[in-house]
């Protein structure tokens, strides 16, 4: 049987990194059954020999008081890996060694990674890994995840680990509990020894009782008899703040453990000038805004290569194809249907994924560095009252530019369910698409009071955001799951740049596949839709279709056609224009206004007669606000990895669009 | 004192940590705890307050800082 390895340890201490390492491209991502957490498995090889890997949720401790802190503990403490790596941040070895202190009690084989060895040797640490694997008695490794070099080394230990299976020496550890006063640490383990598993052993229990930990006294009810039930709550209850005498011994435990393998040069953490402002109330956020702006340009700048290939596909591609198709006798609906879709698709797919990978790119970067966690420091008052965290700050921001990047950098955010979260609230930010097709729309219709419709838009964003956060916010990040930010600042350092590109691609590829996957759907659908073989836009079926339910969308303010530009904006933005073009002059068919470009020119003379005021404002809001667009979708779906989600959101917004729409129009009659 | 009493610069120790049982495990595996020596980094309203303890950076909420005594 394949063995396991579950790799723990807290936020921060590399574990993504490491996990991605050992890895590669052999992971799948998913939801632990039942639970808003993220799932991540993976495998490798190694000397012939496949092993599989858990990432278990990054949490600071085994105690079990969120959704992730309890299947972290219940997996380890359930013997469910064969053997578990502890991640410790060496540059803050005594603060992040807390995880192993908490694991201490526990049977099951483990290995200690000291990750980030160079940053503390940087910060003039030296640590002796050795002296630390003779008192613990398992592996301890020297470790930095991001640099391949130090891999062939890890292999082999792990490799090891599993056939020798040694489990740290528990029994030295516990003078530290016994002697602490406060806590009558042998009565209780004496009541506790009918409670042992194989796993955890009675004095992990005995701590987990002491620290008021609802799930294990409830285990140990169920396995000991009334009286001595009785005896161990009346001694738990006398306890007051069990943790913090724990916490003592466990720091007490690794004090002495780390007083003569670390030396320490002496230079004390400080604030680099840097920091006095990257963190400072009142240049925190001006400066974070700033490095996003600079951010946001660089991406774009790394982006633009392949978003002009991107763009440059359907006029290399499609007449050719076409040619080619036609010259060889294939039938012409065929013929239509390949030199159209193909070209398309492959364009669409190639603009998002560019920028996506941009993002991706910069967002690793700045992780790395470790500027994110300030950015989350000085955003974390504003951000947390929609009930997210410091950093998602950065996701809006992006989403400015576009959607799926904005999607993609959600990643930074730990949780899960704040995620979700993140990317529906992201959906709200008009994107740059947005932003230049509905300026010229305004343009149209109300000439020098198009910066009013804009600054409505922008001031309706902030209350769609705060409508959302309401709807989504209670199940995605319920109230009582929100805790203050007690959170560490990492100290900077340099990023590892392979590290980061391979990241990088192989999040672009990802994206890439899924982009081509969900537009070839939606095309195909699309295309039959609109297909006529007249050329005529009478005959196909959406023009019958949107005929049909005409009476109904006459409600939300939408003619069949602005209800089909309407549709077209959940595909993409940029084609609104186009769509309103072909379906209102004639020229041009639907379904390459939808994937393509068409010319617009005479839209504003044709508009203002077909389109009254109230309708049009109704169609920008409605249009603004609608799904962003079909990758974004895709890329929703490949950032929740969950259907449900992506699915409620997608109606969620269509609805509220509609909604929004139908407002917009009635308030426009009365205004106009 | 509380700890969101503290001016930047100020060194001391942790006297006192109240909560319920979340909030102490949380705190406490962050590495603040009883006897923890700590100095104060940065202090500002509306911001978490910033301090140094166990060799790390540590940013704790403002609301949370009532519950800590320094001395």
């Amino acid at each position: 049987m394949k063995k396991t390895i579950a790799l723990l340890g807290q936020p921060n201490s590399g574990k993504s990194t490491l996990f991605n390492g050992l890895t590669g491209s052999h992971q799948h991502v998913g939801n632990w059954p039942g639970k808003t957490v993220e799932k991540k498995e993976g495998s490798f090889t190694y000397e012939n020999e496949e092993y599989a890997i858990v990432d278990l949720p990054g949490t600071y401790s085994l105690s079990a008081n969120s959704d992730e802190e309890i299947i972290t503990r219940d997996y380890i403490a359930d013997g469910k890996a064969d053997l578990v790596c502890i991640l410790a941040d060496a540059s803050q070895l005594e603060r992040s060694l807390f995880m192993l202190s908490d694991f201490i009690g526990l049977n099951v084989p483990a290995v200690l990674i000291l990750n980030l060895m160079d940053v503390a040797e940087k910060l003039g640490k030296k640590i002796d890994a050795k002296a630390i694997e003779n008192r613990l008695g398992i592996p301890v490794i020297p470790f930095v995840a991001a640099d391949k070099s130090y891999y062939p080394k890890l292999l082999e230990t792990l490799k090891k680990a599993l056939t020798e299976k040694k489990l740290i020496s528990a029994d030295m550890f516990e003078t530290y509990y016994a002697n602490e006063t406060e806590i009558p640490f042998y009565a209780i383990k004496e009541l506790l020894t009918d409670c042992e598993t194989d796993f955890r052993s009675s004095s992990w229990l005995t701590i987990k009782c002491i620290e008021n930990d609802k799930n294990i006294l409830n285990y140990c009810k169920s396995q000991l008899t009334k009286e001595n039930y009785a005896a161990l709550n009346s001694l738990v209850s006398n306890i007051r703040r069990g943790n913090l005498h724990t916490g003592n011994c466990k720091f007490a435990m690794i004090h002495d453990l780390l007083k003569s393998a670390v030396n320490s040069s002496g230079l004390k953490p400080t604030l680099s000038k840097f920091d006095r402002i990257a963190t400072s109330r009142i240049w925190g956020k001006p400066l974070a805004i700033g490095i996003m702006l600079l951010a946001f340009i660089v991406s774009m700048i790394l982006a633009m290569p392949l978003m002009g290939i991107g763009s440059a596909i359907p006029a290399l591609l499609c007449e050719p194809l076409y040619n080619l198709l036609s010259g060889i006798g294939v039938p012409a609906i065929i013929t239509s249907f390949v030199s159209q879709l193909v070209p398309n698709i492959l364009s669409f797919a190639f603009s998002m994924c560019s920028f996506v990978m941009a993002v991706t790119f910069i967002f690793s970067a700045m992780e790395e560095i470790g500027y994110m966690a300030r950015m989350a420091f000085v955003f974390d008052s504003l951000m947390s009252k929609l009930g997210l965290q410091g950093k998602s700050i950065c996701a809006f921001l992006m989403g400015f530019g576009c959607t799926i990047g904005g999607a993609a950098g959600t990643r930074i955010i730990d949780n899960w369910g704040q995620r979700i979260l993140a990317i529906a609230l992201v959906w709200s930010v008009p994107c740059a698409a947005t932003w230049a097709v509905m300026p010229t729309l305004a343009q149209i219709f109300f000439g020098d009071s198009t910066i009013l419709v804009l600054i409505a838009i922008l001031l309706f964003m902030f209350i769609m955001m705060a409508i959302t956060a309401k709807v989504f916010g209670n199940k995605l990040a319920p109230k009582e799951t929100r805790v203050g930010m007690i959170m560490e600042l990492p100290p900077y350092h340099k990023p590892k740049w392979g590290h980061i590109i391979r990241t990088t691609l192989s999040k672009g590829l990802d994206i890439f596949w899924r982009a081509i996957k969900v537009i070839t759907v939606v095309s195909v659908v699309f295309w039959l839709l609109s297909y006529t073989n007249t050329g005529n836009v009478e005959d196909s079926i959406i023009y019958k279709v949107g005929i049909f339910i005409e009476p109904f969308t006459k409600l939300f303010g939408l003619s069949w056609q602005t209800f089909m530009a309407f549709v077209a904006s959940a595909i993409s933005k940029e084609a609104v224009l186009g769509v309103l073009s072909a379906l209102y002059t004639g020229s041009g068919d639907v379904f390459t206004a939808t994937f393509g470009t068409v010319g617009t020119a005479s839209l504003s003379e044709i508009l203002p007669q077909v389109i009254s005021k109230p309708e049009a404002l109704a169609f920008i809001f409605a249009c603004t606000f609608n799904m962003p667009c079909l990758v974004a979708l895709a890329s929703t779906h490949r950032e929740s990895h969950s259907l449900k989600w992506t699915v409620r959101i997608a109606l969620y917004y269509t609805v509220m669009a509609l909604l929004l729409s139908c407002i917009v129009y009635h308030i426009g009659l009365v205004v106009f | 004192m509380k700890l969101y009493e503290a001016k930047p610069g100020y060194t001391g120790t942790i006297s006192s940590i109240d909560g319920d049982t979340r909030f102490l495990s949380r705190i406490t595996s962050i590495g603040l705890t009883e006897g923890c020596k700590i100095e104060i980094m940065q202090n500002e309203k509306n911001q978490p307050v910033l301090l140094l303890g166990r060799d790390s950076l540590i940013a704790v909420n403002r609301k949370d800082c009532e519950r800590i005594e320094v001395k």
